[in-house]
């Protein structure tokens, strides 16, 4: 857990503090390990090297007491050996000046009381019945040939040791000892100088500490135990009894290996120190292009321009520095070009005259221009777009937010009542938006107010209507006139055969003159209504359409003026033509301009062929003359407005120019073939659509 | 900030490590010791120490040496004491016993603490430099060099090596303490032989005359310990030669002045013997816990040359045990 969160704060710390880490491991870990290596192989060298040089001074110093008190007894032996009278003074003093340790030397009779004495220090006279063993000595004395005596002390305090060795004289068991002085051997063991702390010390046999070279330890008691903090050995005079031991503290012991590691740790201190320099140099030279290019960045985030990055390095940092330079002058120019654009589209969407408004596929309305704003109420913002825009409780048919699939022309015309009571009419088109982000509006809805369009478009119509209207005027005042002659006849010729009376007029002949008046003031009565019914303004009304009703109301109209110009006219209606939908008068207002143009076009005598055919999912209608034909060249401008070919009082040039207004609004097309001198084809083809009843109602 | 506290840190670590091993490096410095002397006549016991020391296993750069000579001025004796102990030396080492009586009462005036080795003071104990033979107690230690114990064994080697002497006319030095015990114990031990002994006090402007006055036949001369007595071998060399008196002394270059036998230890043997004591303090001992001890070796030296001068006898068995002085040059080699 702990080991999990120090590694989570590792790598939560900046790339220079892992430089630095790294670098202090890489270089502290193998230093730690090759000096442990080193501490442990040296240190079990060096206790192997101590235990062996400890052997060799035991085994020196050792063998040089035991060779000492071998040396004394065989001096004894020697004079031992000596004939009694030999055993004179200067025996005595021979003995004391080969061996400087000997303080006095006795011989002693079989009882154990000194006989001769002869000291260095003092006077050579024995005291009367001088005991000179101690009781153990005298024991040993009795079955011993070499006698040792304890470590004792003489009167000035020095350890002094008594040695003998028996003799026999004259059958007598006697005695010869000497007065070993101690200091030398102990003084020489105490005073070796030892490297390193080591000491020696010699225990004799009772286990009393003799020589140490801490005085503060002499004649106490002490066994040898095996201490762990100290290196020792210990070897054992033979005869003696004495054990000499060498020890060495183990702080001592390893103080060379500790003064290595010690150097050591200052090694690690000093490389991790250096290393840290570097790794900090490392770490600032690998994230200090990084620091930059983040305050850069953040620079560029709080929408600040970051001064340039001045990092003149030829390696990867280098080119992201540079890089990141590029890119921020890139982003600043394309910010500022944005900026730009956004002003420029603010402009347009304020200023523009149509109304913007941004919807969801739930048709909500989630933004809208200004513009939109003024047209609606503030409270309707919350509502969806086709109550809010249509005044529905549905969505639009062939929406495109409700059928994505479904190619829309992406045109509704619409009319509102808005707050002056005015009705207007709006134009929307709804286009999807491939960019959008999701619930911010995935559709944009464009709504124009094309009232007024609308109403010069008919204005327009209207006009056109009283022109054909005007140019067809003479055609009707014969058309009329015919009629109006034939009953002006009738009724006078009644009226003569009435005042002059006549008997073969009966009732039968009466009925006759009067059903023929009557006939022609019928006729006269369908040709002023249908004038009347054509020339009446009218908005665009939606009704079915009887074709075959609509062509031949049409028919009626130009009749009289192509049997004026004794034009002939075919018509060739198929049978079970479908109903089509829309305003029938404005299709008559088609008929009448096409026809009026093959009129125009059609030398006298010429031809005009009226067909209308079903399609599929269409119907067209083909009106077709042998006239004179249209040149190339005018074909392209004949459905502007107000270009015209006609003289001047024969035409406003508006007519193939409100066909055209009107077919679009049926959604149809209008297709225009012209050869110059053979004539020329108009073809017009309405689409069918199913409308539901009550719409068209 | 972080790095900052870790350059700091990491900083002092390293120069405590430095320093740490500095210290530890310079820790085995030589080891100081002041030397005490009257005279050059004690120049030898310095020798000896030397030799000692080396023996030991101590090279010359381990120790560093403070010599201060009196030049047998015991008045100058203070002064050297005085810019000794302003040197602060690790241990002091006395070459007798006057420097080391006038050293205790300096350091006892001035409370100074520092360890003493006397290299051969006649009577240690007796003079109040140590409480007690085993355990001296104090802050002085070294070697009895026993020159006033082994005064009754001198006359008693002297009466042995020349039998004929019927008086012994005993030299010593009544303003020295040593002298005085050294003849207390030679009156006792002539009293145990049955000898006559006739003292004569050096510190007597005209105790030469004195003694001269008091020569009889087969008189000979006995020498005890003290400073002015040893600065006084030729003259008691030529006195010798003057009136055939045999003198025994106690230091081999008496007998190579004149004089006929000594009995003692020899200065570079007290010297070589005071090295184990410099040894032991080194080590850390308290010179209160380290025994004094006597002397290793004591010799016996005849000069037989003297002998013939003097036309007297000499005892062969003793003969037998002398060291010749002509061998002495050799034997101090």
């Amino acid at each position: 857990m702990m080991i999990k969160r120090l590694i989570n704060w590792f790598l939560s710390q900046p790339i220079r503090i892992k430089v630095l880490a790294f670098g202090v491991i890489m270089s502290t870990i193998p230093l730690l390990f090759i000096s442990y290596y080193y501490y442990s192989h040296v240190k079990a060298d060096l206790e192997v090297r101590i235990l062996d040089k400890q052997e060799l001074m035991l085994q020196i110093l050792s063998s040089e007491i035991e060779m000492e008190f071998n040396q004394t007894f065989q001096q004894l032996q020697i004079f031992s050996s000596l004939k009694q009278h030999e055993k004179n003074k200067a025996a005595f003093y021979e003995l004391l000046q080969q061996n400087e340790s000997i303080e006095e030397v006795v011989v002693t009779d079989h009882k154990g009381f000194v006989e001769k004495k002869v000291s260095r220090y003092n006077l050579n006279m024995p005291e009367s019945n001088e005991q000179w063993f101690s009781d153990k000595m005298w024991l040993d004395f009795q079955t011993k040939n070499k006698v040792y005596g304890e470590v004792e002390f003489n009167r000035f305090g020095q350890p002094v040791m008594k040695l003998a060795i028996p003799y026999v004289e004259n059958g007598n068991r006697k005695g010869i000892g000497v007065i070993i002085q101690l200091q030398k051997t102990i003084g020489h063991i105490s005073s070796l100088r030892q490297e390193d702390s080591a000491y020696l010390y010699l225990m004799d046999r009772e286990g009393n500490v003799i020589a140490h070279q801490d005085y503060s330890k002499l004649w106490q008691k002490r066994t040898v135990e095996k201490d762990r903090n100290v290196l020792g050995l210990k070897t054992e005079i033979s005869d003696l009894g004495w054990t000499m031991v060498m020890e060495q503290p183990a702080e001592t012991i390893y103080e060379p290996i500790n003064n290595m590691f010690q150097n050591g740790l200052f090694a690690v201190a000093l490389v991790t120190l250096i290393v840290s320099l570097i790794s900090i140099y490392a770490g600032l030279y690998f994230t200090t292009p990084i620091i930059h290019i983040e305050k850069g960045m953040n620079h560029l985030k709080a929408g600040k321009r970051p001064s340039p990055i001045g990092l003149i390095r030829h390696d990867e940092l280098g080119k992201l520095s540079q890089a990141f330079n590029e890119m921020s002058e890139e982003l600043q120019e394309k910010s500022l070009r944005l900026e730009q654009e956004k002003e420029r589209l603010n402009v347009v969407v304020n200023g523009i005259g149509a109304g913007l408004a941004l919807v969801t596929k739930n048709y909500n309305v989630t933004w809208m221009n200004p513009r939109l704003s003024n047209w609606l109420s503030n409270e309707e913002i919350q509502l969806p777009c086709y109550t809010l825009i249509g005044g529905k409780n549905v969505p639009c048919e062939n929406c495109p937010i409700t059928c994505p699939d479904i190619e829309w022309k992406g045109e509704m015309i619409m009319s509102m009542n808005r707050d002056g009571g005015e009705d207007k009419l709006f134009r929307h088109r709804v286009f999807a938006l491939n960019h959008a982000i999701q619930d911010e509006g995935e559709f944009l809805v464009v709504i124009e107010d094309v009232t007024k369009q609308k109403q010069w478009e008919e204005k327009i119509i209207q006009t056109d209507k009283l022109s054909a209207l005007g140019l067809m005027a003479s055609s009707f005042a014969h058309e009329v006139n015919n009629p109006l002659a034939t009953i002006n006849a009738y009724a006078e010729d009644l009226s003569d055969r009435l005042a002059s009376p006549d008997d073969e007029l009966d009732m039968t002949e009466m009925s006759l003159y009067l059903s023929k008046i009557k006939e022609n003031t019928e006729r006269c009565k369908r040709i002023t209504s249908n004038l009347l019914n054509f020339s009446r303004k009218t908005n665009w009304t939606l009704s079915q359409i009887d074709v075959n009703k609509t062509i031949q109301n049409s028919i009626s109209l130009v009749e009289s003026s192509l049997k004026k110009k004794q034009i002939q006219l075919k018509i060739k209606i198929a049978e079970e033509l479908p109903l089509l939908l829309g305003d029938s008068l404005k299709l008559m207002q088609v008929l009448v301009n096409l026809i009026n143009n093959a009129r125009d076009a059609v030398e006298e005598t010429g031809e005009i062929g009226v067909e209308v055919k079903a399609e599929e999912n269409f119907v067209s209608i083909l009106v077709i003359d042998n006239g004179c034909g249209i040149s190339k060249e005018r074909l392209g401008k004949i459905f502007d407005p107000f270009y015209t070919t006609k003289p001047v009082g024969k035409g406003t040039g508006l007519g193939l120019s409100v066909c055209y207004g009107i077919v679009e609004e049926f959604g149809g097309t209008i297709e225009i073939e012209s050869k110059v001198g053979i004539g020329t084809t108009v073809k017009v083809r309405i689409p069918v659509r199913n409308k539901k009843r009550e719409e068209v109602q | 900030m972080k790095t900052k506290w870790y350059f700091f840190i990491l900083t002092v670590v390293t120069v405590s490590v430095f320093i740490n091993n500095y210290f530890s490096v310079h820790e085995n410095t030589p080891f100081k010791v002041g030397v005490l002397m009257i005279g050059d006549s004690r120049l030898e016991k310095l020798t000896g120490l030397k030799k000692g020391l080396k023996e030991l296993g101590y090279e010359e750069d381990a120790i560093d040496f403070e010599v201060k000579n009196a030049k047998d001025n015991q008045g100058l004796l203070d002064n050297k004491i005085n810019e000794l102990l302003k040197k602060k030396p690790d241990l002091i080492v006395t070459l007798g016993g006057v420097e080391t009586i006038a050293l205790k009462e300096k350091m006892e005036e001035q409370k100074i603490r520092i360890p003493v080795v006397f290299a051969g003071v006649a009577a240690p104990k007796e003079t109040g430099i140590i409480e007690d033979y085993r355990s001296p107690g104090g802050l002085f230690t070294g070697i009895n060099n026993f020159h006033t114990g082994l005064a009754g064994k001198r006359l008693e080697l002297f009466h042995e090596l020349v039998p004929s002497v019927q008086r012994f006319h005993v030299l010593y030095d009544k303003d020295v303490e040593v002298s005085v015990l050294s003849l207390e114990n030679t009156i006792e031990a002539a009293a145990d032989l049955s000898l006559q002994i006739l003292p004569t006090n050096v510190s007597d402007a005209e105790f030469e005359a004195k003694l001269s006055q008091n020569l009889q036949k087969n008189d000979a001369l006995l020498i005890l310990p003290g400073f002015r007595i040893e600065s006084l071998i030729k003259e008691i060399s030529q006195f010798s030669k003057k009136y055939k008196i045999p003198v025994m002394g106690i230091y081999g270059d008496e007998v190579e002045e004149g004089f006929l036998a000594s009995y003692g230890t020899s200065f570079f043997d007290q010297g070589y013997q005071a090295a184990r004591y410099v040894s032991l303090i080194i080590q850390g001992n308290s010179p209160a816990d380290i025994p004094v001890e006597l002397p290793d070796s004591i010799r016996f030296i005849v000069n037989p040359k003297i002998k013939d001068e003097l036309g007297i006898e000499l005892n062969n068995d003793l003969m037998d045990i002398a060291d010749f002085i002509d061998d002495e040059s050799e034997a101090s080699q």
